[in-house]
C-alpha cells in the first residue's frame, strides 16, 4: 500500500500539490501561470514568485479537498527543494515546512528532476527499472540510467540551451506567441521536415556522445530567417516549422536509443514539457518498435510539471523528522550528475 | 489568547509569542545567513524557549512589508502555512507601522512622554531608494499617516520629511536619507529593528492588513512592459 504523501511543487511558473497513496494519485491539482507570463514572452521570476504566494495554500487545500483527506491523514510531506527559480521555490519550500512543523509530519525535500523520472513509477505506467528515461523541457535536457529510482545516474545532458527553451526561442523567431510548443508543432504539421538542413553540432562517438547541444540550431534557423526575408519567411513558415522541430526532436530520439543500446535495458521513458511533442512521441515509438523496447510516457499531465511527480520521488527520498528540517532551504542548482539527493 | 508573530521584510527576523498583554518569548536576531529562509529555524527556538507549543498558539500576525520581496514571500508563507495547518486566523500588519510604533516606543523611554511623535520609519529598499513613510504616533499606540509608505529616492523623502516638521528617524535604511534640519535621527540599535510585538499592537488596536505583501515595487519586467506601452502609446 505504501504511506499517503502531500507533494507541493513551485520551481517554475506552475502551482501545484497533489496527494499520492503508495503508486496511485489520489489528487493532483495545478494552477498554471503560462498566461499570466506570456505577456512578456518567457517566465518571469519575480512574477512567478509572486503569483506563486497567492495561489499556493489554495491549491494545496484543493488537493487534499480532492483526496476527501485533511492534513491529519497525510504521512509525510514533500516539496521541491531544486532546481527552479530560487524566489519561486522559496515560496514552496516555506510553505510545506510551515505544514509540516505545525502538523508534526516529516518533510521530504525532493529534486525536481528525480520528479521528473519518478513520474513513470505511478500507476498506471507503473514502469519498473532497469529503462533509460529521457527529460527535455523548458529547463532540462538530460539522459539518466535508471536502475534503481532511488539514484538515477546521468548519461548526459544539454551543454546550452535545453529543448524546450531552444523550442520556444525558434517560435519566437517564426512568431508564434509564447508559449511556442503546440503551435510551432502544428506549423510543423504543415510543413516539410527535409526542406532546410539545420545543424546539430554534436559529438557522434567517446565521451559527451549523450550529450545535446541547442544553441547551434538556434542561430541556424535566425540566419535561415534572415536570408529569406519577411516574405521569405512567411511563405515558408510551415517547412522553417517542420525543419527546426525535425532538427531539437531527432537528437533525442537518437541519443535515448544509443542509450539504450549502450545499457540493454528493455524500456524507455520520455518526461518534462516536451514529451507533450506530438512528432517526439511518434519517432520514440517508431524507433523503439523497431528494437522491442517497451516506451513509457506519461500523461500529459505528469510531464508537465506537477507535484504528483515529487510525491513520486519522495517515495525514494529519505524523509527528514520533525522538527530537524526547519532550517533545510531550497537551491537553484542542483549539483552536477545526480538527482538524488 | 497566544499570538504568534513575525517579520521578515528587513534581513533580520523579528519575532514573537505574545499571551495577553505578555510577552513570553521575543527574538530580533541580529542579521543572520539567508535572513528570512532561516525563520522557521528561528520561529522553533523561540517556542522550545517559550515552552509552547505550535498548537498552543491561538492566532498568527505576520508583517506584510514593504521590505525585501523574497523576504516577506517567505515571512507570508510561513505564517499561511502555519495557519493552515493549525486551522488558526493568521493576520496582516503594516511592517512600517510596526517600526513607527518601535520607534516611538525608544523615545517615550528615553523621556519624552504624553505627547504624540511624528516618526519615519525607513528601510533599505535597495538600488539607492528607501520604503518609508511617516507617522503620527499617539501616546495610546495611535497610528496616523502623514507621509503615505512609498519606494522613495532617499532626497525626495528627506523634502517630504522637511515639509513635515519636527521628526524622529529610524530604521535600516535612515543613514540613506540626508535629513533635513528639522528631523533627528534615532540613536542607532534598538529603534532600528522591526519589533514583532508591535505587529500585534498595531492588530489589536485595529490596523490588520490583508494577509498580501505590500511590496510598493513592480516587478522589473512589468516596469519595462508599462514603459513600452507608454512609449508606443500616441501621443
Ligand atoms: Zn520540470
Amino acid at each position: 500500500m505504501g504511506d499517503v504523501v502531500l507533494a507541493i511543487e513551485t520551481s517554475c511558473d506552475e502551482t501545484a500539490a497533489a496527494v499520492v497513496h503508495g503508486r496511485r494519485i489520489v489528487s493532483n491539482v495545478v494552477a498554471s501561470q503560462a498566461e499570466l507570463h506570456s505577456v512578456y514572452g518567457g517566465v518571469v521570476p519575480e512574477v512567478a514568485a509572486r503569483h506563486h504566494l497567492t495561489t499556493v495554500n489554495a491549491v494545496v487545500d484543493r488537493a487534499l479537498d480532492d483526496a476527501g483527506m485533511g492534513l491529519g491523514d497525510v504521512d509525510r510531506i514533500a516539496v521541491t527543494r531544486r532546481p527552479g527559480l530560487i524566489g519561486a521555490l522559496l515560496v514552496g519550500v516555506a510553505t510545506a515546512k510551515a505544514l509540516a512543523y505545525a502538523a508534526r509530519k516529516p518533510l521530504v525535500m525532493v529534486d525536481h528532476l528525480h520528479g521528473h523520472v519518478a513520474a513513470c513509477w505511478l500507476e498506471p505506467l507503473a514502469l519498473d527499472p532497469p529503462f533509460v528515461a529521457l527529460t527535455a523541457s523548458g529547463g532540462h535536457t538530460r539522459l539518466d540510467l535508471v536502475h534503481d529510482y532511488a539514484a538515477p545516474q546521468l548519461l548526459g545532458q544539454t551543454l546550452d540551451d535545453a529543448a524546450g527553451e531552444a523550442i520556444d526561442k525558434g517560435a519566437r523567431l517564426l512568431g508564434i506567441p509564447y508559449p511556442g510548443g503546440p503551435g510551432l508543432e502544428a506549423l510543423a504539421r504543415e510543413g516539410d521536415a527535409t526542406a532546410f538542413d539545420f545543424p546539430v553540432g554534436l559529438r557522434s562517438r567517446g565521451p559527451g556522445e549523450l550529450d545535446f547541444s541547442y544553441a547551434g540550431v538556434k542561430t541556424a534557423l535566425l540566419y535561415a530567417t534572415r536570408d529569406l526575408g519577411d516574405h521569405g519567411v512567411q511563405a515558408r513558415r510551415a517547412d522553417l516549422a517542420a525543419s527546426y522541430q525535425e532538427a531539437i526532436v531527432r537528437p533525442l530520439v537518437d541519443r535515448l536509443m544509443l542509450a539504450a543500446d549502450r545499457n540493454g535495458v528493455p524500456a524507455v521513458s520520455i518526461g518534462g514539457g516536451v514529451a507533450a511533442n506530438g512528432r517526439l512521441r511518434e519517432l520514440v515509438e517508431a524507433a523503439a518498435a523497431e528494437r522491442g523496447l517497451r516506451v513509457a510516457i506519461p500523461d500529459r499531465a505528469l510531464c508537465t510539471d506537477n507535484a504528483a511527480m515529487i510525491a513520486a520521488a519522495a517515495a525514494f527520498t529519505p524523509a527528514i523528522a520533525w522538527p530537524d528540517f526547519v532550517g533545510e532551504d531550497a537551491m537553484a542548482t542542483a549539483p552536477p550528475g545526480g538527482i538524488a539527493a | 489568547m497566544t499570538t504568534f508573530a513575525l517579520d521578515t521584510a528587513t534581513p533580520d527576523p523579528a519575532l514573537a509569542i505574545v499571551d495577553g498583554d505578555d510577552v513570553l518569548a521575543e527574538a530580533s536576531l541580529a542579521r543572520i545567513p539567508g535572513g528570512g529562509r532561516r525563520v522557521l529555524e528561528a520561529a522553533h527556538d523561540l517556542f522550545t524557549q517559550a515552552a509552547v507549543a505550535p498548537a498552543d498558539i491561538d492566532d498568527i500576525v505576520v508583517g506584510v512589508g514593504p521590505g525585501g520581496f523574497t523576504g516577506i514571500r517567505i515571512g507570508i508563507a510561513t505564517a499561511l502555512g502555519l495557519g493552515q495547518a493549525l486551522g488558526i486566523p493568521v493576520q496582516g500588519a503594516s511592517t512600517l507601522e510596526a517600526l513607527a510604533l518601535g520607534i516611538a516606543g525608544e523615545e517615550a523611554r528615553s523621556g519624552a512622554q504624553g505627547e504624540p511623535v511624528l516618526v519615519a520609519p525607513v528601510i533599505d529598499a535597495r538600488r539607492g531608494q528607501v520604503f518609508a513613510a511617516a507617522y503620527l504616533v499617539g501616546p495610546s499606540g495611535g497610528v496616523e499617516v502623514v507621509i503615505a509608505p512609498a519606494a522613495w529616492d532617499p532626497a525626495d523623502f528627506a523634502t517630504a520629511l522637511a515639509a513635515a516638521g519636527p521628526c524622529v528617524v529610524a530604521g535600516d535604511g535612515a543613514d540613506l536619507v540626508d535629513l533635513p534640519a528639522s528631523a533627528r535621527r534615532a540613536p542607532a540599535g534598538a529603534a532600528d529593528r522591526v519589533p514583532a510585538v508591535r505587529l500585534v499592537q498595531r492588530v489589536r488596536a485595529g490596523g490588520a492588513r490583508p494577509v498580501a505583501p505590500e511590496y510598493l515595487r513592480l516587478p522589473d519586467a512589468e516596469e519595462n512592459r508599462l514603459r513600452r506601452l507608454r512609449e508606443e502609446a500616441p501621443a
